[in-house]
């Protein structure tokens, strides 16, 4: 089998692009001829139509793929050059194998069905094309940033996301709040990314030292760089920890990890099939992937593994006990994400990189899921966000209710649910695991004990949520007096909630499936991890599947029930008067979870306000006092003098150039003359 | 072909001037019409010029003064072409946009507009160094002119600033100039000379500074100050904020292509003519360029007026630029050669962005913007882009220079070559992230928040000649983004012998007056430049000698197995 085979995959990057251009270019024409409620429905068939499509031609390389031999599943599909010069060559290539392939369904199938429940959750939007514009975009962007062969083209898709990520946090664009989140987003992300690309110069460097790409100059590309970058490595330790680090923080901007994840709760602020699509199933888990790409640096260095997985235990841990502080559904959503990422964070430092993308995977369709869920409880209740209003919904929203119980269980680490097993692959590798030891502490297992911790955490969160929003008899929105404003319909006692539609429960019921059964399937058999790595990763031997003499599944479990059993225990009751609407009445570590721990806070204050400070003290002071004052003093100084002489007194700037051109060249043309006459 | 390229403005501008009763309009339309017209002799220049050499192309030679060896003399090369195009289409879309807004005293601004357009064509071919000061001098007149002319409340002080500093800065470069030329009498016995090719013939073989290193160094550096003011680079930046607050927006629309006379100047004239000062002063240029980036956008972070904002990241911009020059790595050269180009055309779009908005509201204050968005969709994605573009994002223009001047930076630095460090290349990085910084709170502040009214006019969208114009610079943002070798490719051969004459020992640099000099690439992968000798076929005859690209000192193969034509 060669490569020209799966040259399809241009058509899977094609359809995206092309549906970008045709909502760009004609979608609002097309509203605007065909009336706003015809035009929307053809613009969302656009929309979704390219995607779908994509989803099905992807599926298709995929199980072409899979006929391949196991270990030869790698296929670059090259194509023209995009820079080029002499000794560097980054052409647009294409890497059509497992980790690929299975972002690509992730991205194109999760993709679609956001598309379809956008469509509808968006329907009133008087943006509707403009959304799609960008949503497209998106999965274009995330298509490049998963298949690109070569870091360069990575990082096109890498920002790519990141600019589509801006664009749609801040789409509602007449609130400054949603800009200054955008923006927040974006800057941090940068922080990323400027890591990321030092590590690129790096790799560039290291691959002209140690052999010149072994005769391409394709030196960015991972076919050359992962071919002769171990060998080089493993005599050079530090400069593979070095790599791996600069990557790892290039992975802690978008995977919003400790200490750059403040942007991902504020990114809230965008649509809700945004947070699902974006900022939970795919674009956040890009650090995972590019991890799991660059595998063999990564095992190449004991530290960086420890860095990576102690970055996220704590970012689990740390994101888990502000969920509990947060009452807008879609912040202990935004929160949850955050610290499964450190699961999955987990796993990469415990070498065992394959748990990374089982958890991306499972993550994908139940937080999703979550996401979508919310986001049908938010359109039901008037755009009202705060769970405080809510309570007894499944009464109203029974579907969305029943899809919601399916991911809620699934995240909690219920048997048999896919983010039971994902979550059991983390923990048990990471207990098992001697990859991140370093100094003879084994970072992994103490991670592997906090990941188990923080599994208790996050079912007792989650059903905080659940219990607050479904459950118990309270109809808290009863309680809130109707305002007088007509043009616009607020959540007061007179709301009835009603379900969804099917363009919206649709794609939630399929996601309920996936949940259901997902993990199971794709467990068994040890069936993904084989698809994911057929051939044995240079980690191995140093990472055990099941720790020895550790009861995890017994432990996990009792996690799951402990978690559940407290979140029913503690709200069933209601709404405690210690997490109401009057926040002053709530415990103060209450409140310092609801303010990350004043983390967000002084990060502001020292970057925004400190930032905005010294800048405008070095503007004043040694931008425009000293040096503009030296140079402009020393011109003063000169006028003074020409003035003293009284003789040029015209006081045209052009006269006082042209005598000092005149003077100058004469006084040259003596020096000139005199060394001619040499 | 080169000097009606180079005095077709002028001459119209003559004509203009002398010519009774010609109306505003008439004069504006016709000065378009010689913009555009220089536009596609500059294209034609680009078709004829010889890109695979690094001598120059439609050279044309005139002795003006014998005795002191001045002469007229131009030509071009591969570093020049695209800042020739540039110029045209910078000078075409100024026209375009000074019709649209209805600029008053056409005539005069015609005649302004085009004299520049002379002395920026001028400035990019000239090849004596006398002929490269009148056309440098002759650029500052008619910016003064147009300061004082159409500017803003301070436009005295602006104006005079802008001409003090750069022409005390050009003072420098004139004693400079004719000390080289008297160094050339001095060691050669003949009549000074101050012609490039001559010059770097003697630069080249080592005679030209034979025993005089010390005032190699200064000289280079009166060169550099001239250099550095008109870049501008930090220390000598400060003209630059006020001069684009106070200039009618044609200006710094201009001066988009102006400051690029000093980064062109250095890699035609410093880089050839004082290799070792170069390799002696780089580390230091690299921290001005370095701290040019950075403070450049940290203090455009806190700009409260559009223009000012605009001026600093121009500051920042260029640092990237000068930042390529000086890591002497070849990606550092072809990036900050590129880097020039879609910094014109970005810097001019954004220029351009905010002569509209003063046009319609008459402010470019920030404060006072704001939910622009909601009455101007098609303005504002337009200025969406160009502020990508500026920000840096991959696959729009801004991203290959910054990329490639960043990496060759990071290749001296990872070499150690002639001193150099990472650390700049880590620090400059950083200029990369404060660009977002400034760039989307500028974004954030015209366009986000509820839509609203204004007193001084109404915010109407984009009309569709302004979309036109903005149009044509878009097309080069995406280009330069999305094929990006339409600009690396003609410029590498021509940057590479710049840089290999600042790089290589005596004996082993190029040198244009040499015809059966080449330089190639030889290795692996191209990965070693090398300058050969050509038979009297012009076939490759012998290798006289080849250096690593990056500065990095390899392991692999280091014997040449490609030879100039076997172009893998």
């Amino acid at each position: 089998m060669d490569s020209s085979k799966f040259s399809m995959i241009w058509l899977v990057l094609g359809l995206p692009l092309l549906g970008f251009l045709v909502q760009a270019l004609a979608g609002s024409n097309v509203v605007k001829a065909m009336g706003e409620a015809k035009g929307k429905k053809v613009m969302g068939m656009f929309a979704v139509a390219p995607i779908v499509l994509s989803f099905l031609i992807g599926a298709m390389l995929t199980l072409q793929l899979s006929g391949a031999e196991p270990a030869a599943r790698s296929f670059v599909v090259a194509g023209p050059s995009w820079i080029e010069i002499l000794g560097l060559s980054i052409p647009f290539e294409w890497v059509v194998d497992p980790l690929s392939m299975t972002m690509v369904l992730i991205i194109t199938g999760i993709g679609s069905l956001i598309h379809v429940y956008a469509t509808a959750y968006m329907a009133e939007d008087k943006d509707f094309t403009r959304f799609f514009t960008y949503l497209n975009l998106f999965i274009l962007a995330m298509l490049i940033l998963v298949l690109g062969n070569n870091l360069a083209l990575l990082f096109i898709g890498w920002e790519g996301v990141g600019l589509c990520s801006y664009l749609l946090i801040g789409f509602w664009y007449t609130d400054h709040a949603n800009a200054r989140a955008a923006n927040k987003a974006f800057i941090v992300n940068r922080i990323g990314d400027w890591a990321l690309t030092l590590g690129m110069f790096l790799i560039v460097c290291l691959m002209v030292r140690e052999g010149q790409g072994g005769g391409s100059a394709r030196l960015l590309s991972f076919d050359v760089v992962l071919a002769i970058l171990p060998k080089a490595l493993a005599a050079n330790p530090g400069m593979a920890t070095a790599i791996a680090l600069l990557l790892f923080i290039g992975a802690c901007g978008k995977s919003a990890q400790f200490p750059l994840y403040l942007w991902l709760p504020d990114a809230m602020a965008g649509p809700t099939p945004v947070s699902a699509l974006i900022h939970a199933a795919t674009m956040v888990t890009s650090g995972v992937v590019l991890l799991n790409r660059f595998n063999i640096v990564f095992a190449l260095s004991p530290l960086a593994s420890a860095i990576v997985v102690v970055i996220g235990a704590f970012t689990a841990l740390f994101a888990a006990l502000i969920a509990f502080g947060q009452m807008d559904i879609k912040k202990v959503l935004a929160y949850s994400t955050v610290s499964q990422l450190g699961f999955m964070f987990m796993g990469c430092g415990a070498g065992a990189y394959w748990t990374g993308m089982f958890h991306v995977t499972t993550h994908a369709f139940f937080k999703a899921l979550l996401f979508l869920g919310a986001g049908a409880v938010i359109h039901a209740m008037a755009h009202n966000q705060d769970m405080r209003n809510y309570g007894n919904l499944r009464k109203y929203l029974p579907i969305t209710f029943g899809t919601m119980v399916v991911a809620w269980l699934a995240i909690s680490g219920f048997p048999f649910l896919s983010g039971f097993y994902s979550k059991e692959a983390i923990l048990g590798s990471a207990l098992a695991s001697s990859q991140a030891t370093v100094g003879g502490i084994n970072f992994a297992q103490v991670a592997g004990w906090t990941g188990l911790f923080v599994a208790l955490l996050t079912a007792a969160y989650m059903t905080r949520l659940m219990v607050l929003t479904f459950f118990t008899a309270e109809e808290r929105w009863r309680s809130i007096e109707p305002s007088h404003d007509h043009d616009h319909h607020d959540l007061d006692k007179n709301h009835v909630p009603h379900e969804v539609p099917a363009a919206m429960w649709v794609p939630l019921g399929v996601l309920a499936v996936l949940s259901l059964v997902g993990g199971f399937l794709m467990e068994r058999g040890g069936a993904f991890q084989k698809w994911l790595y057929p051939v044995e990763v240079a980690t191995i031997g140093k990472v055990g599947e099941h720790p020895e003499g550790i009861p995890l599944v017994a432990l996990s479990i009792a996690a799951c029930a402990l978690g559940i059993g407290f979140g029913f225990f503690a709200y069933l009751k209601g709404l405690p008067r210690n997490q109401g609407l009057d926040e002053t009445r709530w415990s103060p570590w209450r409140r310092s979870q609801r303010d990350q721990f004043g983390y967000d806070e002084a990060m502001t204050n020292l970057t925004v306000e400190g930032g905005r400070d010294a800048a405008t003290a070095f503007w004043t002071w040694v931008d425009q006092g000293v040096v503009d004052g030296a140079l402009m003093g020393s011109g003063r100084l000169a006028k003074g003098l020409s003035t003293t002489m009284k003789v040029l007194q015209s006081g045209y700037v052009r006269f006082y150039a042209f005598m000092m051109l005149v003077g100058v060249i004469g006084i040259l043309s003596f020096f000139m003359v005199q060394g001619g006459g040499k | 072909m080169l000097s009606l390229l180079v005095f077709l403005p002028l001459a119209v501008a003559v004509v203009l001037l002398c010519a009774p009763k010609i109306s505003d309009r008439i004069s504006m339309l016709i000065g378009g019409a010689v913009s555009l017209g220089t536009l596609l002799l500059a294209t034609v220049v680009f078709t004829q010029t010889k890109l695979t050499t690094f001598h120059f192309s439609l050279e044309e030679k005139v002795e003006w003064v014998k005795t002191l060896g001045i002469s007229y003399h131009v030509g071009t090369d591969g570093l020049a072409v695209w800042l020739l195009i540039l110029t045209g289409l910078v000078g075409s879309v100024v026209f375009g946009f000074a019709m649209n807004s209805k600029m008053e005293k056409g005539r005069t601004f015609t005649v302004c507009v085009l004299s520049l357009l002379t002395a920026l064509y001028g400035s990019f071919v000239s090849l004596d160094l006398i002929l490269l000061f009148t056309f440098f001098e002759l650029t500052l007149i008619p910016m003064w002119v147009m300061i004082n002319t159409w500017g803003g409340e301070h436009r005295r002080k602006a104006a005079f600033k802008f001409l003090a500093y750069t022409f005390a800065g050009s003072i420098f470069m004139l004693v400079g100039m004719v000390a080289i030329a008297m160094q050339y009498a001095a060691v050669t016995g003949r009549t000074p000379s101050f012609d490039v090719v001559t010059l770097q013939a003697a630069t080249a073989t080592g005679a030209l500074w034979k025993g005089a290193m010390a005032s190699q160094s200064l000289v280079f550096w009166s060169f550099m100050i001239g250099f550095l003011v008109k870049a501008p680079i930090f220390p000598l930046h400060t003209w630059i904020a006020d001069t684009y607050a106070e200039s009618p927006v044609v200006g710094p629309m201009l001066s988009s292509v102006m400051v690029k006379l000093g980064s062109f100047g250095m890699l035609r004239f410093v880089l050839p003519l004082f290799p070792e000062a170069v390799q002696a002063a780089a580390p230091a240029l690299m921290g001005l360029a370095t701290l040019s980036i950075v403070l450049g956008a940290v203090i455009a972070a806190v700009q409260t007026d559009a223009r000012r904002l605009l001026a600093y990241s121009t500051l920042s911009h260029m640092g990237f630029v000068v930042l390529g020059i000086f890591s002497l790595t070849h990606a550092g050269v072809i990036g900050a050669s590129v880097q020039q180009i879609a910094h014109g055309v970005t810097a001019c779009l954004l220029m351009m962005l905010v002569g509209v908005l003063i046009n319609r509201l008459g402010t470019s204050d920030l404060r006072q913007l704001g939910g622009i968005k909601a009455t101007a969709p098609k303005f504002a994605t337009v200025f969406l882009l160009a502020m990508l573009a500026s920000v840096g994002l991959p696959g729009l223009n801004g991203f290959v220079g910054e990329f490639l001047t960043l990496l060759g930076a990071f290749q001296s630095g990872f070499s150690g070559f002639a001193g150099m460090s990472t650390g700049f290349a880590v620090v400059s990085g950083l200029g990369v992230v404060f660009a977002a910084v400034y760039l989307l709170g500028m974004f954030q502040k015209i366009f986000y928040g509820p839509e609203r009214t204004w007193e001084t006019g109404d915010m109407t969208d984009l009309k569709p000649s302004e979309f036109q114009l903005a149009g044509v610079l878009l097309l080069f943002v995406f280009l330069g983004g999305l094929a990006p070798n339409l600009f690396t490719k003609p410029m590498e051969t021509a940057g590479q012998a710049a840089r290999l004459m600042a790089t290589e020992s005596l004996g082993k640099r190029p040198s244009w007056s040499d015809a059966k000099m080449e330089v190639d690439f030889v290795g692996l992968q191209s990965d070693r430049g090398a300058l050969i000798r050509l038979g009297p076929g012009n076939e490759p005859q012998e290798i006289i000698s080849d250096s690593n690209l990056y500065m990095i000192p390899g392991k692999a193969e280091t014997k040449p197995i490609a030879m100039r034509g076997d172009q893998p």
